[in-house]
């Protein structure tokens, strides 16, 4: 690894890349990745001495350049547009873990429901480190052997720009997903969960049940309903949030996101709107009017 | 008569309707064609589609545009096309049934009823349309008169406030769908039902009537697609359109876009959402969308939701050893509740064991207990950090917190976890803004004692300072530091438990050090003790301790102590019943300190009466010299009555009635006002002559029936609040005060400002209350509008202990101007005749005019036997709908007497167009089945049973029971007291537990008057009359007879 810092290199490709449309962009504003694990990952990358490549591989991440990433166990395939009008191929192979190992892991996980209820919740917990490390194994890939990376560009050095590239976008993703980080590793979700004992190996899909047939009734009342029906009043209180888009916030954004603002921040605007007018549609619309009048004094939500 | 109804396809609502009256004449296949044609349909023997007869009673679709135009001043003609879909209604031999008796025939029993598809015109609304048709049904069961909202439109109507509740709360994400006709896909925004909003939609799914779900385009099997499925589809729809609207794009699309992302944001806030481009590309990006969305569908089909349930610490325990480690042992369990079930609660332990009887419970299709528990425990830790670290374990059911840990969970935790979809389930003690008992402050206002009230106001300048309490207990400056010393966030006082915030009393002591003495207006002083104070600091408001003579106002105002209960004055004839006194003493108690008064008695209790004593008390209580007019407004129909009883109860006060083209103006009006005690005039009038009004000096200002001016952006609202009149009397029948939205004009107009701008009342009360659902404001708005509403109503026999078992009383009607020219008519040619008749002959013309003269002032419609509309055209009709909207908004029953049968018909297919319920009506024709079956339909103690019963006097008047009834309205008059009597008591009569009402409908300056005057002196005449016959009229000679039927001028009230 060491002996690849030799190739001073950030001007090897001088020409810059081509425009890419529709590409996949990086959300994060300053650092790629929030979350601890997805900044392992990173450091990871970063640990290979391979210079300007990381900011060029950033700038690659945040203007849409990577054009696809396909993860399956133990693999990654990406598409970078570079300066050629073909797209350079990246790969990413990861090591993944004997049978064994993870019976092992599995054991460890076992004891606590954390784990999988964490995991399940879309969060890595924050033990599982040391988990792996108690066990002798590693969760993430650190050793070079761990690691296989290759890409159609020109560039002597692996990884280069475009896998770095690969690498921000990966680590973005698995801040949303930690079954990715798992995947790489050469398990998939349910086979995961499985062994957390959360599920049953077999069921892999849920399906959305589906409302049996409800023949209709000739029956006058039932089928016409009665006059001056009474609804009963919805307990619930109805207050606008004060951090907007709460749902789509709990999904944690948008895998892959090719947007070209980013996706909360352009979801923001609309439910703020919708909110005033959810309100309004309440309240009735006995005197839109004044309803309007009224609105710029509700309590508005905040954006944190 | 057209009754809406909406039922829905594809997700979208249609709209259709039904009614009496037959589209074509040709459109009304004989009965035995439909019924074969059916059959035929039904064996299904070969594949084309099978012709389908049309439903009798579909409404076309132009008339449904029309009807909707009409309403929504905005909308577009929905649905330009002509349109027929498929309904599969329950019928009978003869056809499809309708919904409502109220379009049934009069024979009642429908025989074999089974479902069969009809053909129906329906509109298709554009999703924006919908909206607005359903915002109009909300809270209404008509369109105006004719047009009925069915129960379909209704439900659908209930519907949207739900989707309008999901977008408040934001509780939709974007997704995406295939097209329902193409080959592309729509982006959209869809409800994610979890939490509340999943039970929500299990109640709303089995309220759903079957009509709503009853259209097709298969003849040849009825729908049965789930009420769930059904409401999910509308709801979606509805949701999406409201997001869209919200924040609609503008320009024109983008041609290309960088991404599918971009794309699906785009078409997110188009109108139509609809995406197209390659469809490989499209299907990629909505199984990404699937995905990303999965955690959230799987929280929102899953049976059962996490429930946090925090249990104090045991009270024994507490008690013992207030300081020892037991009573500070807060408990969280975790339970899994049933969404279709709310009360099934199944602790944890059973999903995690999955062994024992309520595991089975657990035990649904596809429900996996334990991923779910898992998730759910996940998502909820990442809120709730004590959860995660109760997660350490093999199967965690919850955990032990400390007070300072339960007090963050109240505080912090709670909130959110209910907002993210969880339940939870807190100590009663907590409200929404902490503990029921909490450091408050305390306003001292010192007024000195006044034995003598005369010469106070509520301008005075009284003296003030503050202390600090917890609950009833004043706080010294030693206790609050006492307190201050306590570290946890929750301590148990006396058994309560009180939140203490460190900053909070710091503030306190601090407040305490600083505080001095300060003056208030007594104005503000009262408004204070009702509730509107602001304490400086945090600091909860406890309340204003007044002394001296504020106390006892203050005790007054709030019903604590009686105010001084005054005579009838002098000139006021007649008696007034002692809850009648109270009231007029309470009309002048407020007078007295310049407050305004709302006197919102039931019907029939006499608000007119107290009204009148009133102002004959300010009346005389005024020397001769500084005497100034009271200004009386209200409906037309009422003018009359107005007059008479200010004639009859107050006869020593001029009144003046404003009315009419001949009406004085400017300098005569000021003159000829300044000479009487009352000016009667209209709503109408208060805003078109406001100029005229606005130049006397008003003594007051009276609103009859002051629900006119609950909107408060109508033109007569504006100009009730606009003039300037020291003081204020609102009367109304209804409840105003059930009624939030309005209640703001109606105060603004008797006390301006007490409720502060109409937006700091949107947002203080309204949105709180509606919205919120908050019951402090809604306390606090009681409380604060209490003192100036006064209601007593019927039945509550211990406040009006005094009142008769039966009330009868005279409504006197006015004509109107067809009215009046229709009776002048009739009267100049009977003049004519009866100069040159004879005998028989004359006998003949008398007879005829009599009854020529009675429908005139029953309705012109009822003399002239045109088929033209009849609202508008009659005081009496006028009146009549009043009170009975009044009675039937109490939930009252009536009868309706008339001696016309064609009256009965006029006045049965009117109150059914205007309220959209049945109304019976009982004549000679009538079959004796029928008659019993309307008897046991009006005695039927449920609530959408018939609430008007007709009867005309012949063939009603006797032997029937109808106790349901606690109103008795006597349409037109008989001769005979004896015959009206035995006509009002088929309700007055055993087996009646109400009071019971009795209006006499007399037309002011007609011949009826005069007959009713008769009666009442028992006269000769009058002796002779009770024969019941009409034939001693043709006695008369030609003078008196001219002198009986003479219009008078009070005929048009003015």
């Amino acid at each position: 690894m060491a002996g690849r810092g030799i190739w001073n290199d950030a001007d090897f490709e001088p020409s810059r890349p081509r425009p890419a449309k529709g590409g996949i962009r990086s959300q994060s504003k300053q650092d790629f990745g929030d979350t601890w694990w997805a900044r392992r990952w990173i450091e990871v990358l970063e640990r290979f001495d391979i210079g300007a490549r990381l900011s060029r591989g950033q700038s690659y991440a945040r203007n849409g350049q990577v054009l696809s990433i396909q993860v399956e166990t133990g693999i990654v395939n990406a598409r970078v547009q570079g300066s050629r009008t073909k797209p350079y191929e990246v790969t990413i192979k990861v090591k993944t873990l004997s049978p064994t190992d993870w019976a092992k892991i599995f054991r460890a996980l076992g004891r606590q429901v954390l784990f999988a209820a964490k995991l399940l919740a879309g969060e890595m917990p924050r033990d599982i480190e040391q988990l792996f490390q108690d066990a002798g194994i590693s969760l993430f890939p650190t050793k070079l052997w761990d690691l296989t990376t290759s890409c159609s560009c020109d560039d002597w050095s692996n990884p280069c720009k475009h896998t770095a590239a690969i690498y921000y976008l990966l680590g973005e993703e698995f801040d949303r997903d930690p079954f990715l980080l798992f995947m790489l590793r050469g398990l998939k979700r349910d086979e995961l969960m499985a062994g957390l004992g959360a599920v049953c190996p077999h069921s892999a899909e849920t399906v959305k049940p589906v409302a049996p047939p409800e023949p209709l009734t000739g029956e006058h009342n039932r089928f016409w309903g009665r006059a001056g029906l009474h609804f009963e009043e919805s307990s619930g209180e109805v207050e606008i949030p004060r951090t907007s888009a709460p749902q789509a916030r709990q999904l944690g954004g948008f895998p892959f996101w090719r947007g070209e603002t980013p996706f909360l921040d352009s979801l923001v605007p609309i439910y703020e709107a919708a909110s005033i007018r959810g309100l309004e549609v309440l309240l009735g619309a006995e005197n839109p009017v004044e309803i309007e009048k009224a609105t710029p004094e509700l309590p508005s939500p905040d954006n944190a | 008569m057209l009754i809406l109804q909406a039922s829905a396809s594809e997700n979208q609502l249609l709209l259709w309707g039904e009614t009496s009256t037959p589209p074509t004449a040709n459109a009304n296949p004989s009965k035995r064609s439909v019924v074969a044609k059916k059959t035929t349909g039904k064996t299904k023997q070969e594949s084309r589609p099978v012709a389908v007869e049309r439903s009798r009673f579909a409404a076309e679709s132009q008339v449904l545009a029309q009807v909707i135009v009409a309403e929504i001043a905005h909308c577009k003609p929905p649905g330009d096309k002509n349109r027929s879909w498929l309904a599969w209604l329950p019928s009978n031999a003869s056809g499809a049934l309708p919904s409502s008796s109220l379009l049934a025939d009069e024979s009642s029993d429908p025989g074999d009823v089974q479902l069969a598809p009809w053909t129906i015109p329906v509109l298709l609304p554009t999703p924006a349309q919908t909206v607005d048709i359903l915002l109009a049904c909300t809270g209404r069961t008509t369109w105006g008169p004719g047009v009925v909202i069915g129960p379909t439109l209704a439900y659908w109507a209930e519907v949207l406030r739900w989707a309008g509740s999901i977008l408040a709360r934001q509780k939709y994400i974007p997704g995406m769908r295939p097209d329902a006709g193409g080959s592309g896909f729509r982006a959209c925004w869809e409800p994610v039902l979890t939490g509340e909003d999943r039970i929500r939609s299990e109640q709303l799914g089995r309220a759903m009537p079957d009509a709503c779900r009853a259209l097709s385009i298969d003849p040849s099997q009825a729908p049965s697609t789930a009420a769930s499925a059904i409401l999910a589809g509308v709801l979606t729809t509805l949701v999406d359109h409201l997001v869209r609207s919200s924040r609609a794009v503008v320009g024109k699309n983008p041609k290309r876009f960088a991404s599918t992302h971009d794309q699906w944001l785009h078409a997110l806030r188009t109108q139509d959402g609809r995406m197209t481009g390659d469809s490989q590309e499209l299907s990629g990006l909505a199984e990404q969308i699937g995905k990303w969305r999965r955690p959230l569908e799987l929280a929102a089909s899953a049976p059962f939701r996490l429930c946090l349930r925090l249990d104090e610490p045991s009270s024994t325990s507490g008690k013992d050893s207030p300081s020892g480690k037991d009573s500070d042992r807060w408990q969280m369990h975790y339970l899994l509740q049933a969404v279709d079930d709310p009360s099934l609660l199944i602790p944890a332990e059973a999903a995690w064991t999955g062994k024992g009887p309520e595991a089975e419970l657990l035990a649904r299709d596809g429900f996996r207990p334990r991923e779910y528990l898992l998730s759910a425990l996940g998502q909820a830790a990442s809120i709730c950090p004590r959860i995660e670290s109760s997660l350490k374990s093999t199967a965690p059911t919850g955990f032990e917190l400390n007070a300072t840990g339960a007090h963050e969970f109240l505080t912090q935790r709670a909130n959110s976890l209910e907002q993210a979809g969880f339940g939870v389930f807190l100590p009663a003690w907590w409200t929404r803004k902490g503990t029921s008992l909490r450091l408050s402050a305390r306003a001292v206002v010192t007024a000195p004692k006044a034995p003598n009230k005369s010469g106070l106001s509520l301008d005075e300048l009284l003296n003030f300072h503050w202390q600090v309490a917890l609950g009833d207990h004043v706080l010294t400056l030693q206790e609050l530091k006492a307190l201050s010393k306590i570290k946890t966030p929750l301590v148990q006082v006396k058994g309560q438990w009180v939140e203490l915030d460190p900053a909070e009393i710091q503030a306190a002591i601090a407040f305490w050090k600083s505080k001095g003495d300060t003056a208030i207006r007594a104005r503000d002083a009262v408004q204070m003790a009702l509730g509107v104070a602001k304490p400086p600091g945090k600091l909860d408001f406890a309340g204003v301790e007044a002394s001296g003579w504020l106390a006892d106002l203050l005790n007054q105002l709030e019903g604590a102590a009686g105010f001084e209960t005054l005579q009838p004055p002098q000139g006021f004839h007649g008696a007034l019943r002692p809850y009648q006194e109270r009231g007029y003493s309470w009309m002048d108690f407020l007078r007295r300190w310049g407050l305004g008064a709302c006197l919102a008695d039931d019907m029939g209790l006499g608000k007119t009466v107290q009204t009148l004593a009133l102002i004959q008390h300010m009346w005389e209580s005024t020397p001769p010299r500084e005497r100034n007019p009271t200004l009386l407004i209200c409906p037309m129909s009422v003018v009359g009555n107005w007059k008479k009883e200010a004639a009859r109860f107050t006869p020593d006060l001029p009144v003046m009635i404003h009315h009419g083209l001949e009406r004085s103006r400017d300098a005569e009006f000021k003159k000829r006002a300044s000479k009487h005690a009352i000016v009667l005039s209209s709503y109408a009038l208060l805003h078109r002559d406001f100029h005229q009004f606005k130049h006397i000096p008003w003594t007051s200002m009276i609103l009859d029936e002051a629900q006119n001016v609950k909107n408060p952006q109508t033109k007569q609202a504006q100009a009730a609040r606009g003039l300037k009149v020291a003081h204020r009397i609102a009367l109304t029948g209804t409840p105003v005060e059930n009624h939030v939205g309005d209640l703001w004009s109606i105060m603004e107009f008797l006390n301006p400002g007490w409720l502060g701008t109409q937006a700091e009342f949107k947002r203080t009360f309204q949105i709180p209350i509606q919205a919120q659902r908050d019951p402090i404001m809604g306390q606090q708005l009681r409380r604060l509008t209490g003192p100036f509403i006064l209601r007593r109503v019927k039945t509550d026999k211990a406040i009006i202990a005094d009142l008769p078992d039966k009330l009868e009383t005279k409504v006197f009607c006015t004509l109107t101007r067809e009215q009046a020219s229709l009776y002048a008519a009739v009267v100049d040619r009977t003049a004519e005749l009866i100069e040159s008749a004879t005998g028989i002959q004359r006998k003949g013309i008398v007879l005829a005019t009599l009854m020529k003269l009675k429908q005139v002032c029953n309705h012109p419609a009822h003399f002239l036997r045109d088929q033209s509309p009849l609202a508008g055209r009659s005081g009496k009709l006028s009146r009549l709908t009043e009170m009975l909207e009044e009675a039937l908004y109490a939930g009252d029953r009536a009868l309706v007497f008339t001696q016309f049968a064609e009256m009965g018909f006029l006045l049965k297919s009117h109150l059914q167009e205007t309220f959209g319920r049945e109304i019976l009506f009982l004549h000679g024709a009538t079959p004796k089945t029928d008659r019993d079956r309307m008897v046991e339909l009006f005695q039927n103690p449920a609530s959408d049973a018939p609430p008007v019963f007709i009867l005309s006097l012949k063939a009603g008047g006797t032997g029937l029971n109808l106790t349901a009834a606690n109103h008795v309205f006597h349409f037109d008059r008989w001769w005979n007291p004896a015959v009206e009597n035995q006509a009002t008591d088929r309700a007055f009569r055993i087996g009646q537990t109400r009071r019971v009402q009795v209006h006499k409908f007399v037309c002011a300056g007609t011949l009826e008057e005069r007959i009713d005057a008769m009666i009442e002196e028992k006269t000769e005449v009058a002796g002779t009359i009770v024969d019941s016959s009409e034939a001693w009229l043709t006695k008369l000679s030609n003078t008196e007879l001219k002198a009986l039927f003479a219009l008078r001028e009070e005929a048009l009230a003015g």
